[in-house]
């Protein structure tokens, strides 16, 4: 996209505006700018060498956190099915995909972190915090995918199913869903995938899973065993790609 | 003499659409009879069999159909639609589904509302969908999915869909668009042979002039949505027929204006 004459103009002023505000009404000092670079040093000093001895707790978050993101996926597809479909053009009147669709997209303007906080708050501390915002966050966005998946079905299958007297959930599941199933794995997948990566972290802010230890061992000053916890996660992340991408596979 | 279908002063716009479709159409299908409807592109042909269908809404004019009116503003219930069956031009199968899971799907409307949500058919609705496949001589291709086979095959797949279905009347959109000669002709008599071992009544269109005097015992011609002739099969000339298609490219003039 190219900007082009006053408009291009004004939101180019606009943009340097917006950095020098930043720049003149927080305190970034310039010295401290400077001096960061060998405190940072220092503190990756300290990370090395990793202590391995916390493979214990690593089996234990890495464990739970699977847990949570399992768990928080389930309740996210269970919400999400009768969602998409209410959600989705092809299966019910404006009155009632509009309203749904304005819900979906202000759960998914929620962050997760604020969910799981408020979850923490409710419930109190541990996975069950966790998974609840799991399942809360994701449904924003798989309720979508799904209802995306049902409108994005060729029509004529449907139209015929209807000239034979099929009702609407019949339609829905011998005319639509057997088109819309890879979309649905392939979607649901994808979620998953983010679940984890997000539960990965939903510790910090005490809703379980390995990002507990994580923020335990950095407030203690335990940083060779913040950085095990921290390439116990990388690892993890990567391991999730490379089954994803697997899955994928299998899908396509 | 019994009536399938009664259509009197029939008029229909398609939403968006600045011409109209149909145009004061007026026929009457007695029942058991095999009729043809011949016409060039966008003559109505589909317009007319799918409105017959109970698919569309909005027109003017009466209609009805197996003996009870259909409603210009409203599908008709949900429980009289199997007995009109409907072969789509473009197929409408569900492509990732088996050839047997698409002929069962014309048996939903007969099965009981769990069985059919589950896709469990009985024994008789699995005998019904084996009789049709082999009546359309695609027996062997049962397990087979929608999506890897030819336009032929598919074509014979919608029609055994159709036939599964058991419809008293049969709405047949070209039937054979897409097969050889001989096998468009082993498929129509198939389908107009099934329909009068029932004592149903079948209307196919097609573009195949020769097909419909084989086939058919009465020939309709419409053109720019206005029934052009409506004979017996003896008395159709060869004139009448090559004036129905005379010029019949793309004819943006030839409609009329939309109902206002
Ligand atoms: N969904 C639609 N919306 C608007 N106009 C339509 C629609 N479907 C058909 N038409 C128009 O209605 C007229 C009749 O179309 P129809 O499909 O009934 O013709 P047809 O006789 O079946 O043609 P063909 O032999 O090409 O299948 C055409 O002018 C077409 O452009
Ligand atoms: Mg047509």
């Amino acid at each position: 996209m190219r900007l082009r004459g006053f408009g291009g103009f004004a939101t180019s002023a606009l943009i340097a505006g917006a950095i020098l505000w930043s720049f003149a009404t927080t305190e970034v000092e310039l010295s401290r700018l400077m001096s960061a670079g060998p405190r940072i040093a220092d503190f990756l000093g300290r990370m090395f060498p990793p202590d391995p001895s916390v493979m214990a707790e690593i089996r234990k978050g890495s464990a739970e956190t699977l847990r949570i993101a399992i768990l928080g996926s389930l309740g996210a597809v269970i919400l999400s099915v009768p969602l998409g479909i209410l959600a989705s053009e092809t299966m019910v009147s404006p009155a009632v995909f509009r309203p749904i669709r304005t819900l979906l997209a202000f759960i998914r303007a929620i962050p997760l972190i604020l969910v799981a906080m408020l979850m923490v708050g409710a419930v109190g501390l541990g996975p069950l915090p966790g998974i609840i915002a799991i399942a809360f966050h994701a449904t924003g966005m798989l309720a979508k995918f799904y209802a995306e998946a049902i409108d994005g079905v060729s029509r004529a299958p449907i139209a015929a199913l209807e000239s034979a007297g099929a009702g609407p959930l019949v339609r829905l599941r011998h005319a639509i869903w057997p088109q819309m199933a890879p979309v649905v794995a392939r979607d649901t997948i994808f979620r998953f995938e983010l679940n984890l990566r997000e539960s990965l972290i939903l510790g910090i802010v005490g809703a379980g899973g390995i990002g507990f230890y994580i923020q335990t061992y950095v407030r203690s000053f335990q940083y060779d065993k913040a950085a095990s916890v921290t390439i116990a996660v990388v690892v993890m992340v990567i391991a999730i790609e490379a089954i994803n991408v697997a899955l994928r596979r299998r899908f396509a | 003499m019994s009536t399938a279908a009664r259509i009197d002063d029939l008029s229909f716009a398609h939403q968006g659409a600045d011409l109209r479709a149909l145009e004061r159409v007026s026929l009457v299908i007695p029942t058991g009879e095999n009729i043809a409807l011949l016409g060039p592109s966008g003559a109505g042909k589909t317009t007319l069999l799918a409105l017959l269908d109970g698919r569309l809404q909005g027109w003017r004019g009466r209609v009805s159909v197996l003996g009870a009116p259909l409603d210009p503003d409203h599908p008709p219930p949900r429980a009289i639609r199997p007995e009109t069956g409907f072969v789509f031009q473009e197929f409408a199968l569900v492509e990732r589904s088996t050839v047997l899971r698409n002929v069962l799907n014309g048996r939903l409307g007969r099965m009981s509302p769990l069985r059919a949500l589950l896709g469990s058919p009985t024994k008789h609705d699995l005998e019904i969908a084996r009789t049709a496949l082999a009546d359309c001589g695609i027996a062997d291709l049962a397990d087979r999915r929608v999506d890897s086979l030819s336009g032929g095959q598919r074509q014979r797949v919608a029609i055994a869909r159709c036939l599964a279905q058991e419809p008293r009347l049969i709405l047949a959109d070209e039937p054979v668009s897409n097969l050889d000669p001989t096998r468009a002709g082993e498929i129509l008599s198939l389908l107009t042979g099934a329909a009068r071992a029932r004592g149903a009544t079948a209307l196919f269109s097609s573009h195949q002039p020769d097909l419909a005097r084989r086939f058919a015992q009465r020939i309709i011609g419409i053109r720019g949505g206005r029934i052009v002739f409506d004979v017996p099969t003896s008395e159709l000339s060869e004139d009448a027929t090559a004036e129905l298609y005379r010029d019949a490219e793309p004819m943006p003039g030839l409609g009329l204006r939309a109902v206002s």
